[in-house]
């Protein structure tokens, strides 16, 4: 039997059930639709940006709310390629189902604008300035690049000096690309070897063509890339964790490798690059891993589902930061993933509809842990059939790998650092780890015979480096960097007759090769050839006057030599240009001393003593140094 | 001054529909002015209305933004050089008698009948997705079919860019 409720009680049951019934009140602008065109289309919709139109209030979205409709239900917009659930990321742009039905109702509805009361504040945005300050170096296009009006995607890099005469740590960029309306991304690439200098300007315009910037691996030392320096629309310029800046040396050439989309009209870009510099070097030191297997990228022409995969295995726990997917147009679906060593599975990215034209770097809300052991892998499928819209040959052809945009290329990158409070620095490890990788992909790699030879070389491990400096030579044997490292590391190794012998080859093949002409310097002084030494570092100095290590080298064996009054002009020039080296402060002072010059001699023994007040030296000869001034009764008058 | 101009165009186009100068066909092509895939086809409109406005057929541009306003238009003709003459549709006239939906597609009108209304081409697969090859000419196919002398049956196309707003 059912018991029938007091007529108050069923009142108050009727009320309860309305309220859990899902709302059906109208839909309005202020209310329910700003929120969302607030938080996830505005930063890019806005005057000055690179979205074509505003939206910015409820006129700006009135006016184009069946378009938003339409690129919201197809979840084009706003534009986030990776599947959810497939990584934690900063910043997702992803409208939630309910988010999207709300857009269509209020749409179908009439696009109501609602009650005033209810809209929120519209997010300010600081027009195209420097959002971080004035930057303490500003890189620049010195002249626009043209744009055609029409035609293919330009994908267009330039290389950029910086001019600096010091190393920096860089702990923020800002790119102004100018015309936002062209520039669809850009990658800034760090070429310390002056590489991509020779390809610059070579077709008659400024830059060189190419959807990726390869540099040579040449810089002779274990540096590895460390940063993702990217933009795409949208992007908000922030600055480095504390003590994770990154190095930019002197000399080293910025490559903006830009994507630049016809609009209609011819336009021109001119792009700034803005660099905020910091004195603290980094302590947390991240680098980058790539994976991928171009090498396998041999796709035959109607192939749907070509597929490429590379695996590292971490020696190291390590943090993972962030990953930036790469593929050109044939690309269809990208997936990375760590498998642990108990079999489990983290995934890291998935891209189910590669589209070239929305890359981007993720970085994780929180950096994805990693324990030594954990392999990282990727799985990239190509699809070559006539059915592929974006395929850019028609009929399809064979494809293989390459940075051109009609070749093909695979890549996740990976930015990985030690985890929080580890001691020991993983990215030799790794570095070798991955090259001993790509070692087995490329048995007759250039470059992984190098990276290990030069890894050995910076972990002090010369015998382990020569036989991979070796193989390189083997590949390229006119390659004076890795001669030179080679000769370098046979030094270190006491083997000074092959030192001396790779060395002048280097020398040989590159004349102006400095490292090179130095490390011979040192091999011929190690081998006793004083004079021989003297003349190459003399050849140093006479085409970089400013080379301290030069300077002081020379100095070194002028005094050997007993020649020290010839070595005192080049241990003041070492002096100035290495301040903060006690051991040319120190050998200053007893050169000036046995001149009888004291009380500059004191000076050079007393900053000895500020740079390390444990400089036995300095301190027994600052003493004798002022009993000699006291006694010549030349000393300070009071 | 200028929007005098604009409009005795405007009346002009009304009248060309049916092409009373003995025009082969009247072809409008329906653009909108912040529409980026629209604006990527300036170039192919111009080449269109170069290559075919002198071989007898009546081209104009019709910008479907309800409130766009004379000067608006004119400012974006000038910045993208489009020099085919162009109408504003505020009450949406021509888009409806065009059957059109999105911008850029384009309409053709023999006699005042449509024969075509869709893409210019089929180089948008989709927002995100271009050819890069293999393009089909859809609306100079029917140019040149009606320039052969043959009076196609109407064909509508599904053309890829920016939704027509509604006139409120």
């Amino acid at each position: 039997m059912r018991r029938r409720c007091p007529p108050t009680a069923c009142l108050g049951l009727a009320a309860l059930l309305f309220a859990a019934l899902p709302s059906r009140a109208q839909v309005t602008f202020n209310k329910q639709i700003a929120p969302i065109v607030f938080e996830y289309c505005s930063a890019c919709h806005h005057t000055g940006e690179a979205a074509p139109f505003t939206l910015m209030n409820y006129d700006d979205v009135r006016k184009h709310a069946n378009q938003i409709v339409a690129v919201t239900k197809i979840r084009l917009m706003p534009p986030w390629p990776p599947a959810h659930g497939y990584g934690d990321f900063v910043g997702e742009r992803r409208l939630s189902d309910e988010q999207i039905r709300l857009i269509q109702q209020w749409v179908a509805e009439g696009r109501k604008e609602g009650d005033p009361r209810d809209l929120p504040p519209a997010p300010h945005f600081d027009e195209d300035g420097w959002r971080l300050g004035p930057p303490d170096l500003i890189v620049k296009f010195p002249q626009p690049f043209r744009v055609p009006a029409t035609g293919a995607d330009v994908w267009r890099n330039f290389v950029m000096p910086t001019g600096l005469t010091e190393t920096k740590y860089v702990r923020a960029i800002q790119l102004r690309p100018g015309n936002k309306r062209v520039v669809h991304h850009a990658n800034i690439v760090l070429d310390s070897t002056h590489s991509l200098r020779r390809r610059d300007g070579a077709d008659g315009q400024p830059g060189f063509p190419g959807m990726d910037v390869i540099t040579e691996a040449r810089s002779g030392s274990f540096d590895p890339t460390s940063h993702f320096l990217f933009w795409k629309p949208g992007t908000i310029p922030e600055f480095e964790p504390d003590d994770m800046a990154w190095k930019l040396d002197p000399g080293t050439d910025l490559i903006f490798n830009l994507h630049l989309l016809p609009t209609g009209k011819e336009e021109l870009v001119q792009p700034e690059l803005g660099l905020y510099f910091t004195t603290r070097a980094p302590t947390r030191l991240p680098m980058l891993v790539q994976l991928e297997h171009d090498g396998a990228l041999d796709i035959p022409p109607g192939v749907r589902d070509f597929e490429v995969r590379d695996r590292v295995v971490l020696p190291a726990a390590a943090e993972v930061l962030g990953v930036y997917p790469h593929a050109h147009y044939l690309g269809k679906q990208l997936e990375a993933w760590a498998t642990l060593p108990n079999g489990s599975r983290i995934w890291l990215l998935k891209i189910n509809d590669w589209d070239v034209n929305w890359q981007g770097v993720y970085m994780y809300r929180k950096p994805v842990s990693l324990p030594k052991g954990s392999a990282l892998e990727m799985r990239i499928t190509y699809d070559n059939s006539a059915q592929n819209p974006r395929n850019p040959s028609h009929p399809p052809h064979r494809v293989l790998g390459g940075d051109r945009s009609s070749d093909e290329m695979g890549h996740i990158w990976l930015q990985l650092v030690a985890p929080q409070g580890a001691k020991e620095d993983i990215r030799p490890a790794i570095e070798e780890a991955v090259m001993k990788r790509r070692l087995e992909k490329y048995p007759a790699d250039f470059v992984a015979h190098y990276n290990l030879g030069a890894m050995f070389v910076s972990r002090g491990e010369f015998a382990a480096a020569i036989p991979y400096l070796e193989a390189a030579l083997k590949v390229d044997p006119h390659d004076a960097t890795a001669r030179n490292t080679l000769g370098g590391a046979l030094l270190e190794n006491d083997r000074l007759d092959d030192a001396i012998r790779e060395l002048r080859q280097a020398v040989t093949d590159a004349p102006d090769y400095l490292n090179a002409r130095f490390n011979l310097g040192r091999a011929l002084a190690a081998n006793g050839d004083l004079e021989g030494a003297a003349a190459e570092f003399s050849a140093i100095i006479e085409k970089s006057a400013d080379d301290g290590d030069a300077q002081w080298a020379l100095a070194t064996v002028l005094m050997k030599q007993r020649q020290y009054a010839q070595a005192l002009p080049h241990l003041e020039i070492a002096a100035r240009l290495k301040p903060d080296d006690a051991d040319i402060q120190t050998n200053l002072g007893v050169v000036l001393a046995m001149q009888s010059d004291f009380a500059r001699a004191i000076r050079a023994f007393e900053r000895a003593l500020e740079i390390n007040p444990n400089e036995g030296v300095a301190k027994q000869n600052l003493e004798r140094a002022r009993k000699q001034l006291e006694s010549s009764g030349s000393g300070p008058r009071s | 001054m200028q929007s005098m101009v604009i409009l005795s165009l405007l009346l002009a186009a009304q009248l060309e529909l049916v092409a009373p100068h003995g025009e082969k066909a009247a072809v409008l092509f329906f653009i909108r002015a912040d529409c980026p895939i629209s604006n990527r086809y300036v170039p192919e409109i111009e080449r269109i209305y170069k290559a075919y406005g002198h071989r007898g057929f009546d081209i104009h541009l019709v910008y479907s933004e309800p409130d766009l306003s004379i000067e608006a238009m004119q400012a974006h003709r000038r910045e993208y050089q489009l020099s085919a003459p162009a109408i504003t549709d505020p009450e949406h006239r021509y888009v409806k008698l065009a059957h059109i939906h999105t911008t850029p597609s384009a309409a053709v009108f023999v006699n005042g009948r449509l024969v075509y209304d869709g893409r210019i081409d089929n180089r948008f697969v989709s927002f995100s997705k271009t050819r890069t090859s293999g393009i089909q000419h859809d609306l100079t196919g029917v140019l040149d079919a009606i320039e052969a002398g043959k009076t196609p049956p109407l064909r509508e196309t599904s053309a890829v860019g920016c939704a027509v707003e509604d006139v409120q």
